[in-house]
């Protein structure tokens, strides 16, 4: 199973959990609907194009509104923590939700108290509460953008709001430096996609790899388009793909995508995620020997 | 090793002229739902009182809204961990011709020049961003409800920075 774990900004959602489709633009779990628009629904999305295309088996959603109080964010650690070993998804990801980092502990030590342990992804809140709580080593993929791996560098920082300003200063030509310090200090996954002009994939404080092309700056401005990297490297790594082979993928999807929308920092996400289908048929072959259809 | 239950654990901490208000407001923000712990402050943040309150530092924003509903007085809310930065107030801006894309922190904002409308939000990592999000974008800078009265977090509040630098630029760059 493909899990897929995260806050939906709106309030009146219960937490759901359940197969995950796309009906009519939105989409759909247990019968409730939710946008694929910022956030985890960008994710879902992007995941549910790269399973649809690769013919996998559907994935699951656990889904909660919570549009910041943190008390759907509460209640999906919590589920989590009593169910994960029931649920033992092959690939769990934990994406928008409120940092706590007692509940993160809480879940990695249920994950670690499983009979297997899955193959972990990690962004947004959750990516900043295993930080905080310096677990991040426990997940396999994180996926941050310039700002998070300055934040990731920093050991001091328990959220992207607190790093030192030396370290937000920094132009991109210091982003290895950070993945370096990340990884020194213990708060990286142990492979990092640090999204941004240059996407880097590094392990072990070394880089594996880039991609800088095409390059379509415009990209940064359209909110959800980290989150779909976060998806389609989630994806992919659920087809089987090694996590660095997943991670070159999922950022060369993104860029064509993004250059086949013709994005402006206007466009919305969907419109890059409605791409992927088209990037899969066109490259994934060239680019991987997962690409069966 | 069963499934123990963790004992909280915050990064952020309140500080109190008093002891009867550090107490007043542990009760009021547990009430609201959020986790907190009574403390003795470290020495270098101790004010002549002997409690203060452990919280997430992330719920900052939403707790301080609370207190201050509620008359409760503070005096101060830092990270607990000695040496942490101050909270990074750098803005920086990208000119993409039409649009403006403005980012504070892990927080970025994009508006049209011309009619001054957001056409994004991105960024952030926390639940109230997407929410934030489906509320600011096509709205007028001067008319999309402000991140910091929206929000309830450090996510909202970096994004207030980057939403008032950008109504700054759109009135000709002047307050």
């Amino acid at each position: 199973m493909l899990l897929l774990a995260g806050t939906i900004p709106d309030k009146n959602m219960p937490l759901t959990f359940g197969e995950v489709s796309l009906q009519n633009g939105s989409l759909v779990a247990d019968g409730q609907q939710f946008n694929r628009f910022q956030g985890t629904g960008a994710m879902i999305s992007a995941a549910l194009a790269t399973i649809k295309y690769l013919q996998l088996e559907p994935a699951k959603v656990l889904v909660v509104g919570d549009i910041g109080d943190g008390q759907g964010s509460r209640e999906l650690y919590r589920y989590l923590i009593d169910n994960i070993a029931e649920l033992s998804p092959e690939v769990f990801v934990m994406h928008y939700c409120l940092p706590i980092m007692t509940l993160m502990r809480q879940l990695c030590q249920a994950v670690r108290e499983s009979d297997k342990k899955p193959i972990m992804v990690a962004d947004a809140g959750a990516m900043y509460a295993a930080k905080g709580a310096n677990l991040s080593s426990e997940f396999d993929i994180m996926t941050p953008d310039p700002s998070e791996i300055a934040f990731l560098a920093d050991p001091k920082a328990t959220h992207p709001a607190y790093i030192a300003e030396h370290l937000f200063e920094c132009d991109a030509s210091k982003i290895p430096e950070q993945i370096d310090a990340a990884f020194r200090n213990g708060s990286a996954a142990k492979l990092l996609l640090v999204k941004g002009k240059t996407d880097y994939i590094a392990s072990g404080g070394n880089i594996l790899a880039t991609v800088n092309e095409p390059d379509v700056p415009m990209i940064e401005a359209i909110g959800g388009t980290g989150d779909t990297i976060t998806g389609l490297v989630s994806g992919l790594v659920y087809s089987g793909m090694e996590p660095k082979e997943a991670a070159v993928v999922a950022a060369k999807t993104n860029r064509v995508a993004g250059e086949l929308a013709k994005v402006t920092p206007a466009t919305k996400v969907a419109e890059l995620v409605d791409k992927f289908q088209s990037v899969f048929e066109k490259h994934l072959c060239q680019w991987s020997e997962v690409c069966c259809r | 090793m069963g499934k123990g239950k963790v004992a909280f654990k915050g990064d952020g901490i309140i500080i109190f002229q008093e002891v009867s208000h550090a107490i007043q407001a542990e009760k009021l923000i547990r009430k609201h739902g959020y986790e907190v712990k009574l403390i003795s402050p470290p020495p270098e943040l101790r004010m002549g009182c002997d409690l203060a309150l452990e919280i997430n530092l992330v719920e900052s924003h939403g707790i301080e809204r609370i207190l201050k509903e509620d008359n409760t007085a503070f005096v101060s809310l830092n990270p607990l961990m000695k040496g942490t930065a101050d909270l990074c107030e750098i803005v920086k801006t990208t000119d993409y011709g039409q649009w403006v894309m403005v980012k504070a922190g892990n927080m970025k904002i994009t508006f049209d020049k011309n009619s001054g409308l957001v056409v994004n939000v991105s960024g952030g990592g926390c639940p109230d961003i997407p929410y934030l999000h489906a509320e600011m974008v096509d709205k007028r800078l001067d008319e999309a409800p402000k991140p910091k009265e929206l929000g309830y977090t450090l996510c909202a509040v970096m994004l207030d920075l980057a939403f008032q630098e950008s109504l700054r630029l759109w009135n000709g760059g002047n307050n």
